[in-house]
């Protein structure tokens, strides 16, 4: 087990924040903290966690604390990335991470903790989960794990300005979808994080592999309007180990050591975009959000870290290197 | 091989919904793309279980020729490949198979449209391909990929096999070399794509066995070396999906499967996995 610089987040600042978190959840705001609702800002946790051997559960729990989650009783979706599976590469969410959300949120008291994910390049999701390890690190995972690309669909529409779009009706069930992304660098929309998860809640089976569907229609709009479509979501960004350069499948591994949390996707987005150097108001995707949401620095109330205290700079491939943060 | 394949029919018989159909894993909602690869599995018989999805899958076809993906949705899908090919291995090739087919051949990919060649010409480099090589796309209005252009390839030969005026040689002679320009560095396939700013993509089992049975034999191809490779592959890979594929592929041209392990179950019971495991590829797809 490696040293805990988690512990910098000092006792104070952690007690207060959390203080006002279960005042917020006890008024059975599951989406932002109460604290967030008066001040119109979103509250995103950054935590440290230089590897994945640190207690992550204990890590999350503080995190949901600062941004008041509430999940007792609902039905939860958690939307790891699984875009892709390369053993020498970090595509996707590590099972470390996911293994550690599942055993927080039957610590938080989730009536169905759900996992689903469709796969965006290869068919075989349930070979996918297994070779990341998924299998092996959670308890139950077979009964627990939904292929998002052949899942039943419902109808969504209008979406991103076209007549609308079948979803996998397991994740629009869900009382809470919780994206769980890798902190990567992307080299189509500058970085993919919690919103850009989200791809992976259209069905392949509908759109194929890739989902050229979301290509031709726009990326960036494809992304905002997933956001629209989930209101009820949280994030919660693997960063330990993200992928720089040429993401989000052919990049490199780059240690940041952070795990970043929070209930608005785009807020989260915009912190992790901050934490790697990137501009998030050069991010097409989060411009869109932006006009319903907080990506704006000063609407975001930053809790535990600072970003400041966890800046990793990501190598960018040269056609968004006009994104660099300055 | 015949108790492997009796084996997988057994279980698709036992896995068929009341609507005839067939979903992606048992209990599921019945699809077309797994109802029509269990019907290629139990042509041969034409028993009950066949005659019921039979019955479903021809309640599908849409007014416009194609098929709709399953009862809820009401848009063309690109397993309307995997209809036609149905068809013509049963030899019903009536007024409903000319309008699958004449959906099918209007169906291309929008690279070869002027604007997408025009980008293209303007920023080659982004992705490297041909765009003046159509072959087929997931769903009208997009891009050609090799999983939908290999299905729709199989359809037309079966199909050209069965008709009497097989027009489609520039099709068919076109979508051969749109995958050939498509083919990874390594000597396979991946979804669609060989060089991405710059950078090779690897290819990926599932997709080259695909390629390789849409090629047909095709002159351009070392099949020798692709084949071995292909068995290689077979060996090394995990993936229940790519190994029946694979496993499929070597059917196809040297007319055996290699042995299959036993059945993982916890891999979610996949009865797409079932169905092409099932299906004599080598008399369906023989190669010329």
């Amino acid at each position: 087990m490696e040293p805990d610089p988690g512990c910098l987040i000092t006792r104070r600042r952690f007690l207060g924040a959390a203080a006002a978190s279960a005042v917020a959840a006890g008024a059975g705001c599951a989406r932002r903290s109460l604290a967030a609702y008066q001040t119109g800002k979103a509250a995103v946790a950054i935590l440290r966690a230089p590897s994945y051997g640190v207690d992550l559960v204990d890590r999350m729990a503080r995190g949901a604390a600062l941004c008041g989650l509430q999940v007792r009783g609902k039905r939860v979706l958690l939307k790891p990335n699984l875009v892709e599976f390369d053993r020498n590469s970090v595509i996707h969410t590590q099972a470390e991470v996911l293994a550690a959300a599942v055993s927080l949120f039957e610590r938080l008291g989730a009536r169905e903790i759900l996992i689903g994910e469709g796969p965006g390049h290869r068919r075989d999701a349930w070979f996918l989960a297994e070779e990341a390890g998924y299998r092996a690190a959670i308890p139950n995972f077979e009964s627990r794990f939904v292929d998002l690309n052949r899942d039943e669909v419902s109808r969504v529409a209008p979406f991103a300005g076209n007549a609308g779009i079948y979803l996998a009706r397991t994740a629009l069930a869900a009382d809470l979808v919780v994206s769980i992304a890798r902190m990567k660098t992307h080299h189509w929309a500058g970085a993919t994080l919690s919103m850009k998860n989200l791809f992976g809640v259209v069905p392949g089976a509908l759109y194929g592999w890739p989902k050229n569907h979301l290509h031709q229609v726009g990326i960036a709009k494809c992304v905002a309007e997933l956001y629209r479509t989930f209101p009820h979501t949280f994030a919660m960004v693997d960063g330990i180990v993200g992928m720089e350069g040429n993401g989000p499948i052919q990049g490199l591994a780059r240690s940041c050591g952070v795990l970043v949390m929070g209930s608005d996707l785009a807020a989260v987005d915009a912190t992790c975009c901050r934490v790697m150097g990137i501009d998030p108001e050069k991010i097409e995707y989060l411009r869109l959000a932006a006009a319903r949401r907080q990506v704006r620095e000063q609407s975001i109330e930053q809790r535990g870290e600072t970003i400041a205290q966890v800046r990793t700079p990501f190598e960018l491939i040269p056609e968004f290197r006009h994104v660099r943060l300055l | 091989m015949e108790k492997c394949v009796e084996s997988c029919l057994a279980r698709l018989e036992a896995a068929q919904n009341p609507d005839g159909g067939w979903g992606y894993f048992p209990g599921k909602p019945s699809w077309l793309e797994p109802t029509a690869y269990a019907l290629l599995a139990l042509s041969h018989r034409r028993g009950p279980a066949f005659e019921r999805g039979w019955h479903l899958l021809r309640s599908w076809q849409m007014a416009c020729g194609a098929w709709r993906p399953c009862a809820g949705v009401d848009q063309p899908h690109w397993s309307t490949s995997l209809a036609l090919t149905l068809h013509s291995v049963t030899g019903i090739c009536d007024a409903a198979f000319q309008r699958g087919l004449d959906w099918l051949l209007t169906s291309a990919g929008a690279e070869g449209r002027t604007i997408a060649r025009v980008v293209h010409w303007l920023c080659p480099s982004i992705v490297e391909f041909d765009p003046g090589l159509a072959g087929w796309p997931w769903e009208s209005g997009a891009s050609s990929w090799v999983e939908p252009t290999a299905h729709a390839l199989m359809a037309l030969r079966c199909a050209v096999r069965r008709t009497k005026k097989p027009d489609w040689t520039s099709r068919i002679t076109v979508s051969e070399r749109m995958l050939l320009d498509r083919r990874c560095r390594d000597g396979g396939w991946n979804y669609g794509n060989r060089r991405v700013l710059g950078a090779d993509l690897p290819s990926y089992p599932e997709t080259t066995a695909l390629a390789l049975m849409a090629l047909d034999g095709h002159a351009a191809v070392a099949w020798g070396a692709a084949l071995d490779q292909v068995k290689r592959t077979w060996r090394e890979t995990r993936s229940p999906l790519a190994r029946a594929w694979l496993s499929s592929c070597l059917l196809m041209y040297r007319g055996e499967r290699p042995q299959t392990a036993e059945r993982d179950d916890r891999t979610g019971n996949d009865l797409l996995v079932t169905a092409i495991e099932g299906i004599r590829w080598n008399q369906i797809l023989a190669a010329s």
